[in-house]
């Protein structure tokens, strides 16, 4: 797994929602990253922010702080920190300055040299943020440049008129390619996110429409591949999306997610308002697409049985925070963090005389952990492991772990 | 056990623009006391509707065409709109699936909480004031008819039933400021001693303690059973609270003040867990004797209460009172048989050809009266359909005339031209037109109606007539007076705006709910969706009911909620001894909550047993392909989901339904519909597999092997 290439890379994310007077920290300090070809499973109960990863990757929201680097190119940034970090500069500047024997000229040019980097780094966080999908559609258009111009020069006379039109086609889509088109997002609701006055065609084929192709043709041809890919027919194309049944409804969600093709697929409870057996359906399906095109899935769900079949790595998260980070069996096997133990041990299974014995550990971040004066971290524990601890944690897990190996 | 609920062979079926959808085929269960039930499904399996129909909430294009589902004797398919207020919601409740449609979104939680409480008890209130006084009336009346040379003493006795009624309200209401004080003191002391240890008591500290100690002082009714105990010791206590705090301000040392508050609060949670006293017997006893309280624990106390008002007093009234039922009865009968005579006679008047409206009119008057007079005074507040009789026959007599008063041109109109037709027909001619009906036909309808409605009186008392000599008046005045005292309780039992917020913050901290008192001035839209769920569970609960129906409670939740709210569910389940219909289609909740399971399949039951028999010995292929499509901690292989949908239950299929989508069908699934085949005691499935004749067929794989895994993963757990 490891020897991979990463696809999608984020680190210390915040995202801070502004309430009146006090601010809430929807997601704090989250750092992972996500291998090229594997699913990514982020657990957690409701309000913990899975969800706001999510959007926050795929920039529905302008994120406080923190960058998300999307194939090598950083597609957010937050600039929160920086702007911290020079209050805080200035701070400490003004109390350095009063004490005897301080060389003002020295801790000035300091301070100045510190702001202007600091300054900097959020004029770079802020064209990042604005031209990545700039720079990815001039390289784009650079690709195709290259490609198209050498063949349309080497091209017999009659082939040429066909190729100038091919060519400029794709420069059209390729001057409205966006990155973030790359990511594609299943939704919780397939009935709430289709929109009911659009028959399943046009849904499907709007990310083309808006990318720029026109060839209805081409359109056709490419919906249709995709119904029949997610398990429909061609007739359904005409149809309106309150005619179908809820699985089928999120597998319209799932064609229209792919027909991008996308690299990366956030799916943000894909099953969860479904039956289980149409659930397993689905589920099915997105396997199945996943060995056939290499997707790479990020999948927020809170049923865990789900998240473990389906994962390779998993996230926990707890009220904005990441706890713990393993691959899934791993995290399974030996969860460390207390809210993990209290997760897995909610789980309900199948098996009713295990179920009436089944007792739930009960999680209480104050009495667990004393973070008073030492500030926790996310750190490994085992190779791949992280767990959210300061230095006591650390040392009692490791103390804990090593016993276990002994 | 004995069975709360119980359903049988209920069909039900919806009207649509395309045909008739049949949701629900002819279904049975039953549900026992302090049991649940899972019923399991695909959506449009028909368990909603099911237990949509239980609660009386089906939608308007629904037709109920067989069936009876019974509760508390009562067909709750048949009985009025008005009767099923009185159980919808009090008896039996329902946790809907999306919390957010159910709870209004610009209404406050708190108001939300606690607006059925506050309805519920003013109407319970009244309701219970306005029976107990009128039953009480009636009674006194009988008895004094029964027995003229005694009516003094009989009023008097009435009188003091009433009047002890009256004190064990004192007491009961006494005791609830008390208890509530009681409470609120243990919070203050919590914030106020936490404060003290932090050292930084502010200035409304003074205030605070202040307020302690009174309550402290007010919270002594708690203890009006054996006050001496604890009198001297909480007056001291809070008399001194004040004077130590002021001297620990001083030395900055506040253990003192931290030790007595403790002990305060130790005491006050002593008298919190205390039994609660009989207030009925208290009231009784206070107003009878007119001594003071003994000093003795509440146990014995009941117990020597219950002595004393069997012996004496109440033997005395319920004699009087199983007399004066007799008497009432007796007249009764005597009126009974008079409104048989009238209304035999009433019935020959209304089946006549051409009424004549005087003459009705008169019957009708006269008609209401008799049935009036024949209604058993006692029965009254008890059997509220006797009293409904004589009002529904005026108004259907009064809709019939007032039909022909309408009409009244019209049948002029018509007996003008059947003369003038008459005329020609009978000067042997042919006439030239059709004689045209005069528009009464809706009338001979309600016509059909009073009489059914006197024949349906004639029988009420030829049956009442009948079982008069039966009755059993020993057990009847026993009735009467346990009707008197839950009346008597019911009265006091008053729900105040602040009763009902301290009621509602307590359910919401029951319900796991942190922070109630600020959550309580919050809008729906501000609760996370595990949190509006809570709010709903706790509004179901607050009526106390006797069964709750959870309709995919938990659908929506995450599992640390879910596994909060199941086990919620179950305490309470256990603490009240609801019964239980859980509606899911999640197998692992069914294991956890299930009692029993029925697995539900196009409206019909499929599987039918214990949770062991369903999870271990599951026969049906569709509980198979449940089982197998769903993912558990250690599947790996491929998922078996269930091929294809559910059928359309407009045109529902000729033979087993599941059998397109079972790979397991024979020829005889498309043919004709299984019975329910009787594997064990408990346990019923409707497949043809299980015919002597049929294959032998393995269970699949996937379930197979996830029950040996549970088995072995047990086994290494025993060791």
């Amino acid at each position: 797994m490891n020897d991979r290439e990463t696809l999608l890379q984020v680190s210390h994310l915040c995202q801070y929602f502004k309430a009146g007077s006090f601010t809430t920290k929807a997601v704090d300090d989250v750092s992972f990253d996500i291998k090229k070809g594997e699913v990514f499973g982020l657990v957690g109960e409701s309000g913990c922010g899975k969800t706001t990863t999510g959007r926050s990757i795929i920039k529905l929201y302008n994120i406080t702080s923190g960058d998300v680097i999307f194939k090598g190119i950083r597609i957010c940034a937050g600039v929160q920190s920086y702007k911290d970090a020079i209050a805080n500069a200035k701070k400490e500047y003004a109390e350095n300055i009063k004490k005897p024997g301080a060389d003002q000229a020295k801790l000035k040019a300091e301070l100045d040299k510190f702001v202007a980097e600091q300054r900097e780094q959020i004029k770079a966080a802020k064209n990042d943020q604005k031209n990545c999908d700039k720079e990815y559609s001039a390289k784009r258009v650079k690709e195709i440049n290259e490609k198209y111009k050498p063949l349309i020069e080497s091209a017999k006379p009659d082939e040429r008129a066909k190729l100038e039109k091919e060519y400029r086609d794709e420069l059209r889509k390729a001057r409205n390619t966006k990155l973030v088109t790359q990511i594609q997002m299943i939704f919780q609701d397939p009935i709430a996110s289709l929109d009911p006055r659009m028959t399943v065609r046009e849904i499907i084929a709007e990310g083309l429409v808006i990318q720029g192709e026109r060839d209805k043709k081409v359109i056709d041809e490419k919906v249709y591949e995709m119904l029949e890919l997610v398990g429909l027919v061609r007739e359904h194309a005409s149809r309106y999306p309150h005619e179908f049944s809820g699985g089928q409804r999120q597998r319209i969600g799932v064609a229209r997610s792919i027909i991008m093709r996308p690299e990366l697929i956030i799916a943000d409870e894909p099953v969860s308002a479904l039956d289980v057996s149409v659930q397993a359906q689905v589920i099915n399906l997105l396997n199945d697409l996943r060995d056939r095109f290499g997707l790479t899935i990020l999948f927020i769900a809170h049923d865990l049985s789900v998240v473990k079949y389906f994962s390779d790595r998993i996230g926990v998260m707890y009220y904005g925070k990441m706890v713990e980070l393993a691959d899934s069996d791993e995290l399974f096997a030996h969860p460390i963090h207390p809210y993990t133990k209290s997760l897995l041990s909610a789980i309900p299974l199948p098996d009713p005389i295990y179920e009436k014995a089944r007792k739930r550990i009960v999680y209480n971040p104050l009495a667990e952990h004393d973070y008073s004066v030492d500030k926790p971290t996310f750190r490994e524990v085992r190779p791949g492991h992280f767990v959210q601890c300061n230095e006591a944690e650390y040392q009692k897990i490791m103390a804990e772990l090593q016993s276990e190996t002994a | 056990m004995e069975n709360k609920l119980t359903v049988k062979n209920l069909r039900i079926s919806f009207r649509t623009s395309n045909g008739k959808v049949q949701a629900v085929r002819d279904i049975s269960f039953d549900l026992a006391k302090g049991e649940t039930l899972a019923i399991v499904g695909e959506s449009g399996s028909g368990k909603s509707v099911t237990s949509k129909a239980i609660l009386g909430i089906l939608a308007g294009n629904s037709i109920v065409e067989s069936g009876e589902i019974i509760y508390d004797g009562k067909d709750l398919l048949k009985i009025s709109e008005e009767d099923f207020h009185k159980i919808r919601g009090d008896k039996i409740a329902m946790i809907f699936q999306d919390p957010m449609s159910s709870l209004n979104p610009i209404v406050r939680i708190g108001k939300q909480l606690t607006e059925a409480m506050l309805l519920k008890g003013k109407a319970r209130q009244r309701e219970s004031k306005k029976t107990f006084n009128s039953y009480l009336k009636s009674l006194n009346e009988a008895m004094i008819k029964n027995n003229p040379s005694e009516a003094d003493r009989l009023t008097e006795s009435c009188k003091k039933f009433d009047k002890f009624e009256f004190k064990h309200i004192e007491l009961e209401s006494a005791y609830k400021k008390a208890k509530e004080a009681a409470d609120e003191n243990t919070d203050d002391i919590d914030k106020i001693a936490f404060e003290l240890e932090k050292k930084s008591a502010g200035k409304d500290a003074v205030d605070r303690l202040k307020d302690i100690a009174k309550q402290a002082k007010d919270s002594l009714n708690t203890y009006v059973i054996d006050p001496a105990k604890y009198e001297n010791e909480i007056k001291t206590l809070s008399s001194k609270l004040l004077p130590t705090f002021k001297a620990a301000r001083k030395s900055l040392e506040y253990r003192p003040v931290l030790d007595i508050l403790y002990r305060i609060r130790e005491l006050t949670t002593e008298a919190e867990g205390k039994p609660i006293p009989n207030f009925f017997r208290m009231g009784y006893y206070l107003t009878f004797s007119g001594k003071e309280l003994p000093d003795m624990p509440v146990e014995e106390m009941n117990a020597y209460m219950k002595d004393y008002l069997d012996k004496d007093f109440m033997l005395a009234f319920i004699s009087d009172a199983e007399g004066a039922l007799k008497y009432s009865a007796n007249e009764t009968y005597g009126n009974m048989k008079e409104a048989i005579t009238a209304l035999n006679a009433a019935l020959s008047v209304y089946s006549k050809e051409n009424l004549d409206m005087k003459e009705s009119y008169d019957t009708q008057k006269s008609l209401a009266a008799v049935v009036k007079k024949a209604i058993d005074p006692l029965a009254i507040v008890k059997d509220s359909l006797s009293f409904t009789f004589a009002p529904s026959l005026k108004s259907e007599v009064d809709s019939y005339f007032n039909g022909i008063a309408a009409n009244k041109k019209a049948l002029k109109k018509y007996a003008r031209d059947k003369k003038k037709y008459d005329r020609i027909i009978a000067s042997g001619k042919q006439a030239g037109w059709e004689l045209a009906e005069p528009n009464v036909t809706d009338l001979e309808l309600v016509k059909e109606n009073i009489s059914r409605l006197i024949h349906r009186l004639i029988d009420h008392y030829d049956e009442a007539l009948a079982a008069a000599d039966s009755r059993n008046y020993d057990a009847e005045t026993v009735d009467v007076i346990n009707y008197l005292m839950t009346n008597a309780s019911g009265v006091v039992d008053k729900v105040t705006r602040r009763i009902a917020k301290h009621r509602a913050i307590k359910l919401m901290d029951e319900v796991g709910i942190a922070e109630p008192h600020k959550r309580y001035r919050q809008y729906p839209f501000e609760f996370s969706g595990g949190m509006r769920q809570r709010i709903v569970i706790a509004i179901a609960l607050a009526a106390n009911p006797d069964i709750l129906i959870c309709d995919e409670p938990t659908t929506a939740l995450d599992v640390t909620i879910q596994s909060q709210i199941l086990e919620l569910i179950n305490r309470l389940k256990e603490e009240r001894q609801l019964s239980v219909i859980f509606i899911t289609h999640d197998l692992g909740v069914v294991a956890n909550m299930a009692d029993r399971v029925a697995v539900m399949y196009a409206g019909k039951i499929v599987e039918y047993g214990t949770s062991e028999d369903i999870f271990y010995h599951s026969a049906h292929p569709y509980t198979w392909a449940l089982l197998s499509s769903m993912p558990d901690l250690d599947t790996n292989e491929k998922l078996e989901a269930i091929p294809g949908t559910p059928p359309n239950m407009i045109y529902p299929p000729k033979g087993d339904a599941f059998a397109p989508r079972n790979k397991y069908a024979m020829q005889i699934d498309f043919e004709r519909q299984p019975p329910m085949f009787k594997i064990t005691d408990t346990h019923y499935a409707a497949t043809w597999l299980l015919h002597p004749d049929a294959p032998k067929v393995d269970p699949p794989k996937a379930v197979v092997d996830r029950i040996a895994r549970m088995n072995s993963k047990r086994g290494i757990k025993d060791e």
